[in-house]
């Protein structure tokens, strides 16, 4: 099998199975109300256990992208672009994922996340331009 | 001036570095890393002038893929260490490992630590990612389902991050290539001592855009080591002392959150480093800078006060880095063109330009140096060292 499948652990599982049901959700501290991204057990802003998930819509902007040239990934060897997205609910996170779009990202673009399903069980979270959301099948596929 | 407790102040200038060793760098040693680490060892004794009966420390740095001091103690015969470490970590740890090694000699817990890194980082366990395993960190699984895995990539988007905030181009990546490939050149031990130019670099591969061939370092088979002890025991040794002025580690942000990617871990422990030693950037006669890839580099010249921020790829290319410029860099050429035994050999450099050792590279009168680790990406940690001329 190409690429890499992800390997949820006791913190993210739950996150990796909303995604498979393409929602996507941020923790909520129960106690002061921060989001955060990725998932973990305590608020780094108060330190405390308690959250429950947020929905939202997964948003952000474009920070930097990379096109891979070489097969660092097992099966591939053709160029792939990889971008690095600021949550917009989480300012403080940085997001990955391959590129849907013909042509290169922009610094700063305001970009939404695309549910890629990969199979039944695994559903990855790619990015396009925020004013074209809608994929034709086969488009600049992401690797994995 | 950033506050320096008491205790601190007394460590200062307390320990030194008394003798380097290295074994030959190549693309494939043909031995295992326990051999290299022994021969790197007793290299280094020899050049203290020491003899391994009298080594009481061990301390490495590695990330499953070399000897520990559990097994080269037993190699060498060295079967009484009252202090050792074994410290997990890449680049970013280096300078800690010896930092480290100089507190346990302060205190009193060893008097003589040999630290070393062996690896066969091309014959047997690429660092640069192809045909490994990935590392066990629960932040893996948020970008290798993307193909985002290796360091040259990791390292490439923080560059074009740089790049789209403040102008860096492929040409002042370019020059820095450039620059410590003329060290190389000057350098016996470099495994790249053919000179480029920034036509060379700019028609090399790519390897990750904005990464080109020439922007990663070498991947290395090698080993390196240095011998810390007391100023005091350093004196009488064979060799002039280098002293430790200042060790610091910390800092770091991870590859999921992170407010700036483009200021690494190096600006937050800078002020602590130099306030230790009492020096400042003007002060730094040459320097030896983590160099796992071109940006690395200039990145740092900034967090470590060399440049304005953002202003570290026109500095690079006013000349600034070259053995005749203002600041002298990477001397020995680096992990881009000496070889890459994961920040050992940097700290190995700094100390053959305070003895002024280092032959047709060597930066005349240079008294005081920095060397440092990774500055914080990818493992959110970093490290460096301020050494003095005795
Ligand atoms: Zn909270």
């Amino acid at each position: 099998m190409p690429g890499y499948r992800p390997e949820p652990d006791r913190d993210s599982r739950a996150w990796w199975d909303r995604l498979a049901r393409h929602e996507f959700a941020v923790q909520e501290c129960d106690a002061c109300g921060t989001l955060r991204f990725p998932p973990r057990a305590f608020c780094a802003a108060c330190r405390q256990e308690g959250w429950h998930w947020r929905e939202t819509v997964p948003e952000g902007t474009v920070e930097s992208w990379i096109v891979s040239r070489q097969p660092f990934v097992p099966g591939h060897r053709d160029p792939y672009l990889v971008v690095m997205v600021r949550l917009t609910a989480v300012p403080g996170a940085l997001v990955y994922g391959n590129w849907r779009a013909e042509r290169q990202p922009e610094a700063g673009e305001r970009v939404r996340g695309t549910f890629t399903q990969v199979d039944e069980e695994l559903t990855v979270l790619d990015w396009a331009p925020e004013s074209r959301i809608a994929i034709r099948s086969g488009e600049n596929s992401p690797v994995r | 001036m950033t506050h320096v407790p008491k205790r601190l102040l007394e460590f200062t200038d307390r320990t030194a570095i008394a003798g380097v060793g290295y074994t030959p760098f190549s693309k494939d040693s043909g031995v295992s890393t326990l051999t290299l680490a022994c021969r790197a060892v007793l290299a280094a004794l020899e050049d203290a002038g020491l003899t391994p009966d009298e080594v009481d420390g061990l301390a490495t740095h590695r990330v499953g893929d070399s000897a520990p001091p559990t097994l080269v103690g037993p190699a060498l015969g060295l079967s009484d260490l009252s202090w050792h470490l074994d410290q997990f970590g890449g680049g970013s740890v280096s300078h800690a490992v010896v930092g480290q090694a100089a507190l346990a000699v302060a205190a009193g817990l060893a008097e003589v630590v040999v630290c070393y890194r062996a690896i066969n980082a091309r014959s047997e366990f690429r660092m640069g990612g192809t045909g490994r395993g990935l590392p066990a960190s629960p932040e893996v699984q948020y970008q290798a389902p993307y193909g985002y895995v290796a360091p040259p990539q990791q390292f490439a988007m923080y560059a074009r991050a740089h790049m789209l905030r403040y102008g860096t181009t492929a040409e002042h990546f370019g020059a820095l290539a450039v620059t410590q490939r003329a060290n190389a050149a000057k350098n016996p031990r470099a495994l790249m001592r053919t000179p480029i130019t920034l036509d060379d670099y700019l028609a090399s591969r790519w390897i990750a855009e904005p990464f080109r061939l020439l922007d990663c370092c070498l991947e290395t088979d090698g080993a390196c080591a240095v011998v810390v002890t007391t100023a005091e025991r350093a004196r009488s040794l064979r060799r002039h002392p280098v002293l430790v002025s200042a060790a610091a580690w910390g800092g770091g942000t991870s590859h999921l959150s992170c407010d700036d990617p483009t200021v690494t871990a190096a600006a937050a422990l800078a002020p602590r480093l130099y306030a230790q030693a009492g020096v400042g950037p003007a002060d730094i006669d040459v320097a030896e800078l983590y160099d796992c890839f071109t940006y690395s580099v200039i990145v740092q010249l900034e967090d470590y006060g060399f440049c304005p921020k953002g202003e570290g790829g026109p500095y690079v290319a006013s000349g600034a880095t070259a053995l005749d410029g203002a600041l002298p860099v990477n001397t020995h050429g680096g992990f881009l063109s000496e070889g890459y035994v994961h920040g050992v050999n940097h700290i190995a450099e700094a100390v053959s330009q305070l003895r002024g050792e280092a032959g047709d590279r060597q930066v005349p009168g240079a008294e005081v140096a920095l060397s440092t680790a990774q500055p914080g990406y990818v493992l959110p940690a970093t490290s460096a060292l301020i050494l003095r001329r005795a």
